[in-house]
């Protein structure tokens, strides 16, 4: 999982970084489901990415393969 | 029609909350709907209807992994290896997460058979304000309504490809619509999500089965 994760130019902490800014600027009231882990305020969702718990990763990876999707598209897959 | 719905969490009360309009639609046009409700989303319920009434549509909402879905208090109602026999020749919607990796997999093998669901996690966003009123949360409606799209679809007699198909046009009608909007980062938040589930969604099996 950890390699799956890994960006090819920015290091975990600066993605980790660009995800919790992405997050604080969500309502407080903003809560998130995510599969068999449970649900999560935003602040909690912040703690788990800030821990490197599961569930910050996971949240991680959705926003990285979301951003990739982008550069795909862009970039025409390249 | 079997439709499994545990009551137990945040996650469960939404998904519960959301799948009673299916019922509705189901039994408007005439289908016999068996619905496991809360406590009765056990498994020794779900294998005893199952195997009693043979239905030819099983939606499962509950929690789970890449190899069994659960159903109240998170017992584990169908498993890979273990009974996931009972889902042959139907088609099953699994509205939980990852269960597609390995259990649909395993069911789709099976001739005359259809699994759809999430390879990965199912996401959803909710407000902290409607979690005793799911139906009024809006945020969260928007990928709920897209993952009911699956069964509406296939109640009108689509096919399980053509009832997946029309669930992810409806994702990305609500993503454009949720990036051109001036709604602030929460819907930049939620087009992320609904993506996430759209990336995730299959069918596996025989796409041209109808139920």
């Amino acid at each position: 999982m950890e390699k799956q994760l890994a960006n090819n130019s920015l290091p975990d902490e600066e993605i980790r970084k660009l995800v919790i800014a992405r997050l604080k600027v969500l309502s407080s009231d903003t809560s998130i489901s995510i599969g068999s882990d449970g649900s999560f305020s935003r602040d909690e969702l912040i703690d788990k990415i800030e821990t490197d718990d599961p569930v910050g990763r996971k949240f991680e990876q959705i926003e990285l393969e979301w951003l990739r999707s982008w550069k795909a598209n862009a970039y025409g897959g390249v | 029609m079997i439709i499994t719905r545990p009551e137990y969490d945040p996650s469960t009360r939404y998904l519960s909350a959301w799948s009673k309009s299916l019922i509705d639609t189901a039994e408007k046009k005439g289908l016999e709907v068996i619905d496991l409700h809360k406590e009765k989303a056990a498994k020794n319920e779900f294998e005893g209807r199952v195997k009693k009434k043979n239905p030819s549509l099983v939606v499962l909402n509950g929690h789970g992994t890449q190899a069994c879905v659960t159903g109240h208090n998170n017992e584990v109602l169908v498993e890979a290896g273990k009974n996931s026999y009972l889902l042959a020749e139907k088609v099953t919607y699994a509205v939980s997460c990852s269960s597609a990796a390995v259990l649909g997999e395993e069911v789709a093998i099976t001739a005359n058979t259809a699994y759809i669901g999430y390879r990965d996690d199912f996401v959803f966003p909710f407000s902290q304000q409607y979690v005793s009123k799911p139906l009024s949360d809006k945020r969260a409606g928007r990928c709920l309504e897209v993952s009911n799209q699956v069964v509406l679809s296939l109640l009108k007699g689509n096919s399980c490809s053509e009832s997946v198909g029309r669930s992810k046009q409806l994702a990305q009608k609500h993503i454009s619509s949720l990036l051109t909007s001036n709604a602030g980062p929460e819907a930049a938040f939620d087009a992320r999500i609904l993506w996430w589930n759209l990336q995730q969604q299959v069918c596996l099996g025989d796409g041209s089965k109808t139920i």
